[in-house]
């Protein structure tokens, strides 16, 4: 982008964050999974004691919503939530409300029967998580059998016209030299969008260097991206997880906004009103069961709608700052005093 | 709307027109709300009672459904310009045996509604 683009950008941004139209909610509705997966815990900070969330407890919730946008979606994660028995019963319960629903799944017991009901019950858009060829996938996976599982989910999903469906893939030092071969693998599978990320130093990731990127294999994966792009083969993308500067527009659709707060919101399994679960949970702005939800959408949120706060630490007085605001808000943990990770210092240096 | 307003002005210089489509990280993509919701009731011709277990189906789609004990389905299928549904008795030694029947149906909305009778073998 140039720099009139990019102003223009981040008065569009501007736009957005005052009108802040909720239309992307995450439920976590069950934090129960049928994996354990190396990396859990780097992408949210779950606590499994929860029981699953009573769906009128939910519904109740998205019915304080007066007026829902016109493609306001509920976005049901976990867990894994096909571990709750009723999920079609949920999707049902959306679609009466002129709302929509999607879900992110690790496939494992996405079955032909699944797929079928979901559809019936009018499921619009999904994700399926997909973390390399058959090793490397059962290896970050912790799951013998599940490749092979992932692989029938995946091929259900492409079979559906319908479905807005994509696979995602957590990069990896496992299986960053495969990313060629997987994005052949996907061709084969007739999968049309395929999102990459990266795995934060945080949770269970921490500890496991192999898990993490080194700033140099971080560049090489944007530029992969880059390539593949070009080929118009396959909508291949990186996810929002941060800012990469002259990267932008080149390895998404659009640049980088994180939209958490601003059209993004959630329920979290302790009923805690949040944005992306991924997000520390000390940002939560209130709790279904003591407030009004919509109330708070409409008038909290502060953190999200004005970022001024992440211009501290590295972010300070940091040459970017106008364009990337402190990054995603999900790379602010603890006392955030610093950003967790700086994309674009990876692909700068 | 002041929203719409500003966006068309984006849209119109070009910066990208996808920039309004988004998702979070650990998200999905978002739902463009393809599908059409079809509902109805299985009848016997005979008897006029509703028929339990009736697969219900629509071609060129994978999607089918059973209808319940009073002899409804209803499921959201992919938007076509006009679908042909299909109604096969597969339940038949419970239920009396039917006559299968298929019917063209054209969408003109969001949902369509179709009863059917369906003969004794
Ligand atoms: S230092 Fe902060 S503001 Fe600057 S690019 Fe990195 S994350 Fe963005
Ligand atoms: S917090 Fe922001 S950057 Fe992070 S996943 Fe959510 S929208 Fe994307």
């Amino acid at each position: 982008m140039n720099n009139l683009q990019k102003y223009i950008y981040r008065q569009f941004k501007k736009n957005e964050t005052a009108i802040h139209e909720l239309n992307y909610l995450f439920w976590e509705c069950t934090s129960r999974c049928n994996l354990s997966c190396l990396h859990c815990g780097s992408d949210c900070s779950k606590d499994t004691s929860f029981p699953d969330m009573p769906l009128d407890d939910f519904l109740k919730a998205i019915d304080s919503i007066s007026s829902p946008a016109k493609n306001f979606t509920v976005v049901l994660t976990g867990g894994e939530p096909l571990m709750r028995n009723d999920i079609e019963i949920i999707g049902r319960e959306i679609r009466k409300r002129g709302m929509r629903w999607s879900m992110v799944t690790n496939g494992y017991i996405y079955t032909d029967e699944k797929h079928n009901a979901l559809l019936n019950a009018g499921l619009g858009a999904l994700t399926i998580s997909l973390d390399g060829l058959e090793k490397s996938h059962n290896w970050l996976r912790n799951s013998k059998h599940g490749f092979t599982r992932t692989e029938r989910a995946i091929e259900l999903a492409a079979s559906s016209a319908r479905l807005n469906f994509d696979v995602v893939t957590c990069v990896n030092q496992r299986n960053l030299k495969e990313m060629d071969a997987v994005y052949n693998y996907l061709k084969t599978k007739h999968v049309k969008t395929w999102r990459l990320f990266t795995i934060l130093p945080i949770g269970r990731a921490k500890n496991n260097p192999e898990l993490l990127l080194d700033d140099f294999q971080f560049k090489g994966l944007m530029d992969f991206i880059v390539e593949k792009r070009k080929r118009k083969e396959m909508d291949v993308k990186f996810s929002c997880e941060g800012y990469v500067g002259d990267y932008e527009t080149k390895v998404r659709d659009g640049a980088f906004f994180c939209r958490a707060g601003i059209n993004i919101g959630s329920i979290l399994i302790d009923g805690a009103i949040s944005a992306c679960p991924n997000i520390d949970r000390s940002f939560s702005q209130g709790n279904i069961y003591t407030d009004n939800f919509y109330e708070v959408w409409q008038n909290k949120y502060q953190a999200f709608r004005n970022r001024n706060w992440t211009e501290t630490g590295l972010c300070e007085k940091c040459g970017e700052y106008k364009n990337c605001q402190g990054s995603g808000m999900h790379l602010w943990h603890g006392g955030k005093e610093n950003v967790l990770v700086c994309h674009y210092s990876k692909i700068v240096k | 709307m002041k929203q719409n307003h500003f966006q068309k002005i984006i849209r119109g210089l070009s910066l990208t027109s996808v920039m309004f489509v988004f998702q979070a990280c650990y998200g999905t993509p978002q739902d463009f709300g393809y599908d059409v919701y079809l509902s109805g009731v299985v009848t016997s011709a005979v008897t006029g009672k509703p028929i339990k277990g009736i697969k219900v189906s629509v071609e060129n789609t994978s999607q089918y459904e059973l209808t319940d004990s009073v002899g409804t389905f209803n499921m959201y299928v992919p938007k076509l310009k006009n679908y042909k549904v299909v109604f096969e008795d597969v339940d038949s030694i419970s239920q009396g045996s039917f006559v299968s029947k298929d019917t063209i149906l054209i969408s003109a909305n969001n949902s369509i509604q179709v009863n059917i009778a369906l003969e004794s073998k």
